[in-house]
């Protein structure tokens, strides 16, 4: 290609001539005669000056040209080399012409693709074009290139020579080399998302089925918190509820019901100040110091002077723990339950009598369970007549924020009451259930409930 | 549906007042433990806490009440609430805190005498 390039190049430079002579010739026409003479003499010179720059550009060309030329006889030897490929290799002139051939400059591999393939194709075709090589340079180091080479024959037609350019590629090999490199980067980047995106998901997976674990924990501690399901007894009926406001909170809310001895029982209904595992800790602790304490005891002020002596001991540093707390013991006597009660801070227990009225049963002066060392629980009593029913509650129920506005309060639990009476334990459950369920997301706080009746002596054909 | 907590201070002759406006729960006690910090108290002092402008208290709230009393006790100081909404007062009642937190029927009353 380039030597194509090469041989018409005097062809276009006479081209250029003839339309340079042209211009002037336009230049003439409109000129006048002074500018005439003056101007013939001048495009002599500068006609001159043009050939014989012509004439040395040929064979400065070939040396200088920006390609390299090779011509070699048919058995490869080098014949001729122009300065520009000598330069590229790093050899003189004497050392290559008549001492190497072709093939000697390539490299091992390029050697053995001249032979099987550039040689055969160069002896039948004639020519052959735009063929990727390397070059071994004088001081071994590699050049890429691009050869093209065509046989000149002479006029009988028998081959005489090889002419080969040369074209150093290394640009274009270092932008293809860069080509490569910014593919496999791509490659590699692609692949490497990839490996983070599936990590991310492999780490997902376990973060989750790690939540899942955490959440069957916390399930089975807050279940243990709880009573699993309360005892028959007979001559009374119990029943209770819990709810749980936030499945990931672990509540502070507890109750428990247990034999004391053979005529009594002991109950007790509390809400721990707080909430989540430290909270959770409390109510653990709250619980089984309270059990504890009913077995040396059957007075619930005495209970909860112990619980109270634990938690103000346990917790006097900068995070102190409270809780309310109502505890208290039943005793079957004839068709009647005698009910004792004391309070911590807790709210008053409602009665729902059988005769339709409703009563808060007070306990006056029971201060917060565990905030100061010697507090003061005072006690309360009630009888529970057939088709009484005494209800212990924790706050959530009076503090719950109803749909239009105002919190639930211990008045309005009272009015729900009145409605409500006489109804048994399980009756009062079930309904303060559905008016729970009624406040939806305004239950903001855990709730318990716990309701111990006695039973009518024909039970149940009351109003549900 | 939250009312936000908003605390202020200024300075009484018979110590501080701390006013407190809003809703005093689980999510705003924490803002009443950390201003208590920032409070300065010298024995004798008596700390005001001002409820009049105080929506609501749960609990959590009630137990901040109390870190404050155990705050300015440590330092020698009082406290004393005032002006106390009346569902509040139910609640200190019924948690017997009325034995250990002195409460005072209005924050004007307090100045007034010791001037």
């Amino acid at each position: 290609m380039m030597c194509e390039t090469t041989d018409s190049g005097p062809e276009q430079d006479i081209d250029a001539d003839s339309t340079h002579a042209g211009g002037k010739a336009g230049g003439e026409a409109e000129g006048d005669a002074e500018g005439e003479a003056g101007g013939e003499d001048a495009d002599e010179a500068e006609l001159a000056q043009f050939s014989a720059l012509l004439e040395d550009s040929a064979e400065d060309l070939y040396e200088h040209a920006p390609c390299g030329y090779l011509s070699t006889l048919m058995d490869g030897s080098i014949a001729k080399i122009n300065t520009t490929l000598l330069h590229w290799l790093g050899y003189r002139r004497t050392q290559l012409v008549g001492h190497k051939r072709f093939a000697d400059l390539l490299t091992v591999g390029g050697k053995l693709y001249h032979e099987t393939h550039f040689a055969p194709l160069l002896a039948m075709q004639g020519q052959i074009s735009g063929i990727a090589l390397e070059l071994r340079t004088a001081d071994d180091t590699r050049l890429p290139v691009l050869v093209t080479s065509q046989v000149k024959t002479g006029s009988d037609g028998q081959p005489l020579l090889i002419r080969t350019t040369v074209f150093d590629a290394r640009d274009r090999r270092a932008y293809e080399n860069e080509l490569l490199r910014a593919r496999k980067e791509a490659e590699k980047a692609g692949a490497e998302a990839e490996q983070a995106r599936a990590e991310a998901e492999r780490a997902r997976q376990a973060a989750e089925s790690e939540h899942a674990r955490l959440r069957q924990v916390m399930a089975i501690l807050q279940k243990s918190l709880l009573p699993p399901e309360l005892p028959q007894i007979p001559g009374m009926q119990a029943a209770a509820y819990y709810h749980t406001a936030s499945a990931d909170q672990l509540g502070g809310d507890f109750y428990d019901l247990f034999p004391l001895n053979q005529s009594q029982w002991g109950f007790f209904l509390g809400d721990v100040c707080g909430k989540g595992p430290q909270a959770a800790a409390v109510t653990s602790l709250t619980r089984y110091t309270l059990r504890t304490a009913f077995q040396h005891t059957t007075d619930p002020a005495t209970a909860l002077d112990t619980l109270n002596t634990a938690l103000y001991e346990r917790y006097t540093g900068t995070d102190p723990r409270y809780c309310t707390t109502i505890a208290g013991t039943i005793t079957p006597h004839g068709d009647t339950l005698h009910v004792t009660l004391a309070s911590g801070g807790h709210p008053p227990a409602l009665l729902l009598r059988a005769d339709r009225t409703t009563a808060f049963l007070p306990t006056p002066g029971g201060l917060l369970v565990g905030i100061m060392p010697h507090p003061h629980f005072t006690t309360a009593t009630t009888t529970l007549n057939p088709g009484d029913t005494l209800l212990l509650y924790t706050d959530g129920l009076t503090e719950a924020r109803t749909a239009n506005g105002p919190r639930y309060s211990e008045d309005h639990l009272h009015a729900f009451a009145r409605t409500l009476a006489p109804a048994d334990a399980r009756q009062t459950i079930t309904a303060l259930t559905r008016l729970l369920e009624s406040f939806g997301t305004g239950l903001d706080d855990d709730t318990a409930l716990l309701a111990l009746s006695n039973p009518t002596a024909h039970t149940d054909p009351e109003d549900a | 549906m939250t009312t936000e907590l908003t605390l202020t201070t200024r300075p009484l002759p018979t110590g501080i007042l701390l006013a407190l406006a809003g809703e005093l729960d689980h999510d705003s006690a924490g803002q009443l433990r950390t201003a208590l910090h920032t409070i300065t108290l010298q024995p004798g002092d008596l700390l005001t806490v001002d409820l009049t402008d105080l929506a609501y208290c749960d609990s959590t709230g009630i137990t901040a009440l109390i870190a404050a009393r155990n705050h300015t006790h440590t330092h020698g100081a009082d406290i004393t609430l005032t002006a106390v909404p009346t569902n509040t007062l139910r609640i200190l009642r019924v948690l017997g805190l009325d034995q250990v937190l002195p409460i005072h029927p209005a924050p004007e009353a307090e100045p007034d005498p010791s001037t």
